[in-house]
């Protein structure tokens, strides 16, 4: 892909983090009287006709997810930037802060014109320290040339960013726990609704973005819509910024259109150059999505539509690839840590449910299998089912189903290390020792 | 933790009705309230943990689960959360298995660290967890040694039991009134919550998070408050016992009598816990208007007192004779004597003429409402009083001690309230007291004659708003031999009355508001008296 054609890392390795290289590379050409004598509505609706759809994960389209924000109800709009980058597998905020980070501040402009906010938060995770450097160097710069701050280019339009930086939970990627955990509070998912856009952080509109979302903004607002269309699929439009690792010979951050073959990602010269070993599965969007096998791999291909048809989800664009050296039961147990650690503790299910699925993966890796266990992970992810606030639950019962179906083959492996493994299991007698 | 702006709409009489479709069948409900509160309201109970009607909802404990039909299919949604809309259609565990299995897996989620102790447990016989499981549970354990269990606690007070298995901290003295069982609690919120909206002091918290998740108090603080009682009650498990009650009696030993704290005038409903004639804990009873579902802990701890320093019962005789004394006669009415107790005090006065003269209350002071389950004024029963007329007060009779000859105190403390304010009634000579304690007022009378105590007699109060309430009689007198106040003062005046309906019926001829009513009727969450008999 030419490097005039990719959406957000065209300026990577140029060194584009200084405002002068940033100018010089074309940025800021958006930013102009132009952009403010659209009215909002024609931002929005350009962004619509774009068809821009949320990077974060669920693919929610950007456009219309603005034009939900109420307008004149007396409170501010607050725009949040989510980079708050936690999902297994993913890293591309992290390159993206740290390699461009005016072109965030250029995009956060222009969606701040569009709804009519006032202030925009970067709500960065806590260990991105270069990043949140960079950015707020970026910030300073911005301030400087007389981009933010009040009456951006002589007009009435006033803008601030502030970044704030988290505490390094997970689940403060989700839009409700982000609001709280800015807000002050833990980092919590929020019952839905009032939904953030009538009623978010303080109480008021609040629009949260993913970084690549709002970081698509100054491309999309420098080139004619079309260009913009023509990439893609007919239902997702643009390109994607997609980390994989794991067993490829090239792992690392491209840029590809929506719609790209899987396989071409991982064995094209341009991206991955081939696979290391024999493909055994690949996660396509995040450890929290569901992996396919290398036949399902033949013909997918990077879009949210196909992935959804192969029930998993295409989530945040991190392909983690793995050959037959890996063994299922131990990336599950991967998973289990990961997602019992994160979880916020709100809901019953997730909060223990989580942890009981670490435990029994725990005691399968020790050899101390059953037959049976493989129901009962099944049984535990059907617990969590639509039963919580927020999808943390279902982020490893997803995995839990589809691993201990599409692999059953090396959990039974390793339960046959348990010699007992078919007898039938002690019940647990309950006889409680004096213990005060 | 999450938005705790959104207190649950509870239905009253007045709310709209809507029709909505449960399990396939048309159902009418209130409409202006939660799925949970309408469905309760025709009659289908929904198990759930950290719901409370006076609490904010949070949502976290997943229990209350039911399936909806919307535009995007069938999903199972909270129904503590979820408003009442026309039209829903609402599937149960009746006729979805969905939900059925929803519920049974959140119960067995519910269960799993926690410790099944409850033959040890204060909390067994009315723990939720409990009913839930009866309810919604599964029936066989899924948990076995190997995976083992993860108690929750503070790290600092776990510890290795003897086999081996590291436990939540028990006993945990988070302050003065509370023990905390840390391994028993569920997440559910609800003390925080409480502790938070309603209390108004947020003194308790969870702290870290997943399957680490426990409750404490802020780091060098206890929890100390005028209501932290309440976070017992509202404690749907084990974790939060009161000391006092800790190991005194199994719950499901415990009768329980409805009646009115009669020591404030909100008159806060409050069910007498009793067992073998004594009573062993007091609970809050709830009543939307009064007091919801709390009460001070000065309400809950009184019965303490209540079968100590008690008087005998006297000699009738003397005291006819002390009344028969020459001059003016000051009846002092305490504050929990009962409009039975007026209606007898205001025949006897009748009966005496113009030397006769009654008092209201003592010198306590009187305070401010604290908006939960508190007016401040000590005389619980002077809206009633003033039914009867009796509106002067313990002050002014201070200021006209020297008229008067003789001073009946009726279950009025007047010395015990305050001492330096009552030694202008040292003045009065001839000096009675008609209570059930012996305090300091029946030391400095020269004629005692005991009776019993509010906990022990039925009667009605009006509280504050005018709302007319029924006092039961728990049966924990310590002596037969005693009898309710009213029928001491109506054989004064020589009428044989000894049931409260009676009485009841005889106030209704001094007060009008009373006269419609039959002391029967009375609901057991009272009745607004219409106009402005009562200030």
């Amino acid at each position: 892909m030419q490097d005039s054609m990719k959406v957000c890392t065209g300026n990577f390795g140029k060194h584009a983090q200084s405002i002068e290289a940033y100018k010089k590379l074309g940025g800021y050409s958006t930013i102009s009287k132009s952009l403010f004598e659209m009215s909002q509505f024609e931002v929005i609706d350009r962004v619509q006709r774009a068809g821009l759809r949320g990077r974060g994960g669920a693919g929610f389209p950007t456009g219309m997810k603005w034009s939900f924000v109420p307008r004149n109800t007396g409170k501010p709009v607050y725009i949040v930037v989510n980079a708050d980058e936690g999902e297994g597998g993913t890293y591309k905020d992290h390159f993206l802060l740290l390699e461009d980070p005016h072109r965030l501040i250029e995009g956060l402009i222009i969606a701040g014109w569009a709804l009519g906010a006032r202030t925009a938060y970067i709500y960065a995770r806590g260990e991105f320290l270069p990043c949140i450097e960079s950015v707020n160097k970026a910030l300073n710069e911005a301030y400087a040339a007389g981009y933010l701050g009040e009456n951006i280019m002589g007009t009435k339009f006033s803008f601030d960013i502030f970044v704030h930086r988290g505490a390094g939970a997970y689940i403060c990627g989700e839009e409700t726990a982000l609001i709280n955990s800015l807000e002050g509070q833990k980092g919590q998912p929020r019952l839905k609704p009032p939904f953030p856009a009538v009623a978010g952080a303080w109480a008021s509109p609040t629009c949260v973005n993913n970084v690549e979302t709002i970081m698509s903004l100054p491309w999309i607002f420098s080139h004619p819509v079309e260009e913009y269309t023509k990439m893609g699929t007919p239902r997702a439009h643009g390109t994607k910024v997609f980390c994989v690792s794991g067993d490829v010979k090239r792992p690392g951050l491209y840029e590809a259109p929506l719609g790209t073959p899987l396989m071409e990602m991982l064995t094209s010269e341009e991206y991955c150059q081939g696979i290391i070993g024999n493909l055994k599965g690949v996660i396509p969007g995040g450890s929290s999505c569901p992996p396919l096998l290398p036949e399902e791999c033949e013909n997918a291909t990077l879009d949210y539509e196909c992935m959804a048809s192969l029930k998993t989800m295409f989530g945040s664009g991190a392909i983690i690839v793995f050959n037959d050296t890996h063994n299922a039961v131990d990336i599950l147990d991967v998973l289990g840590h990961f997602y019992s650690h994160e979880s916020c503790g709100q809901c019953t299910p997730c909060r223990e449910g989580t942890g009981f699925a670490k435990r029994v993966l725990d005691s399968i890796l020790r050899g101390e299998g059953h037959d049976g266990d493989i129901e009962l992970l099944q049984g535990i992810s059907a617990g969590f089912g639509g039963t919580t606030i927020c999808p943390l639950s279902i982020s490893l019962g997803g995995p839990l189903n589809v691993y201990t179906r599409k692999y059953r083959a090396d959990f039974e492996e390793y339960i046959a290390k348990n010699p007992n493994h078919a007898e039938p299991r002690l019940r647990p007698t309950v006889r409680l020792g004096a213990y005060w | 933790m999450s938005n705790h702006y959104n207190m649950p709409h509870l239905p009253t009489a007045k709310s709209p009705r809507v029709t909505i479709e449960v399990d396939g069948q048309n159902v009418e409900v209130p409409g202006d309230t939660n799925l949970l509160e309408a469905l309760k309201a025709v009659g289908i109970e929904t198990p759930h943990v950290c719901y409370h009607p006076y609490l904010p909802v949070s949502g976290n404990c997943r229990q209350c689960l039911v399936e909806t039909e919307g535009p995007r299919g069938k999903a199972l949604i909270i129904s503590c959360f979820t408003p009442v809309k026309e039209g829903m259609k609402i599937s149960t565990p009746r006729s979805s298995e969905r939900v059925k299995n929803a519920r049974a897996a959140v119960s067995e989620f519910m269960l799993l660290n926690h410790p099944l102790d409850c033959p040890i447990c204060d909390k067994a016989g009315e723990c939720t967890l409990q009913e839930n499981y009866v309810e919604a549970g599964k029936d066989t354990s899924r948990l076995f040694p190997e995976v083992g269990k993860n108690y929750h606690g503070n790290p600092d007070h776990q510890f290795y039991d003897t086999k081996g298995q590291l436990r939540g901290g028990k006993r945990v003295d988070i302050g003065p009134r509370i023990f905390l069982d840390e391994e028993r609690c569920v997440q559910c919120d609800r003390c925080v919550r409480f502790m938070r909206d309603v209390a108004g002091d947020e003194q308790l918290q969870l702290a870290l998070r997943a399957d680490k998740t426990y409750i404490t108090t802020f780091p060098g603080r206890k929890l100390d408050h005028e209501y932290d009682l309440c976070v017992t009650d509202v404690c749907p498990t084990g974790a939060m016992t009161a000391k006092y009650f800790r190991f005194q009696q199994r719950v499901w030993m415990l009768s329980r009598t409805a009646t009115i704290s009669m020591d404030d005038s909100l008159g806060a409903n409050i069910w007498l816990e009793h067992n073998n004639g004594y009573i062993w804990r007091v609970m809050p009873r709830c009543n939307p208007e009064v007091n919801r579902t709390w009460i001070s802990n000065t309400s809950r701890l009184a019965f303490q007192q209540f079968a100590k320093d008690r008087l005998p019962v006297g000699s009738l005789d003397a005291l006819k004779k002390a009344l028969a004394a020459e001059g003016k006669i000051a009846f002092v009415l305490g504050g929990s004597a009962t409009n039975e107790d007026a209606a007898a005090l205001k025949t006897l006065v009748n009966k005496l003429g113009a030397r006769a003269e009654v008092f209201v209350g003592t010198f306590a002071p009187v305070g401010t409402p604290d908006g939960i389950s508190k007016s401040g004024d000590p005389v619980a029963n002077r809206a009633g009083f003033a039914l009867f007329g009796f509106t002067a007060t313990a002050e002014d009779l201070a200021k006209r001690a020297s008229e008067f000859k003789t001073l009946v105190s009726l279950s009025a403390d007047l010395w015990g309230s305050d001492a330096s304010k009552a030694k202008a009634l040292e003045v009065i000579p001839n000096r009675i007291s008609i209570s059930a304690k012996n305090d300091a007022t029946a030391k400095k009378s020269s004629t005692v004659y005991g009776v019993n105590h509010w906990s022990e007699v039925s009667g009605s109060m009006v509280n504050v708003n005018s709302i007319l309430q029924k006092l039961n009689a728990a049966p924990t007198s310590p002596d037969a031999e005693l009898a309710p106040l009213f029928s001491v003062l109506f054989a004064l005046a020589g009428e044989e009355v000894t049931s409260a309906a009676i009485a009841f019926k005889k106030a209704g001829e001094f007060a009008p508001k009373l006269a419609k009513l039959s002391f029967d009727a009375i609901h057991s969450t009272g009745e607004l008296l219409d106009g402005d008999a009562a200030v």
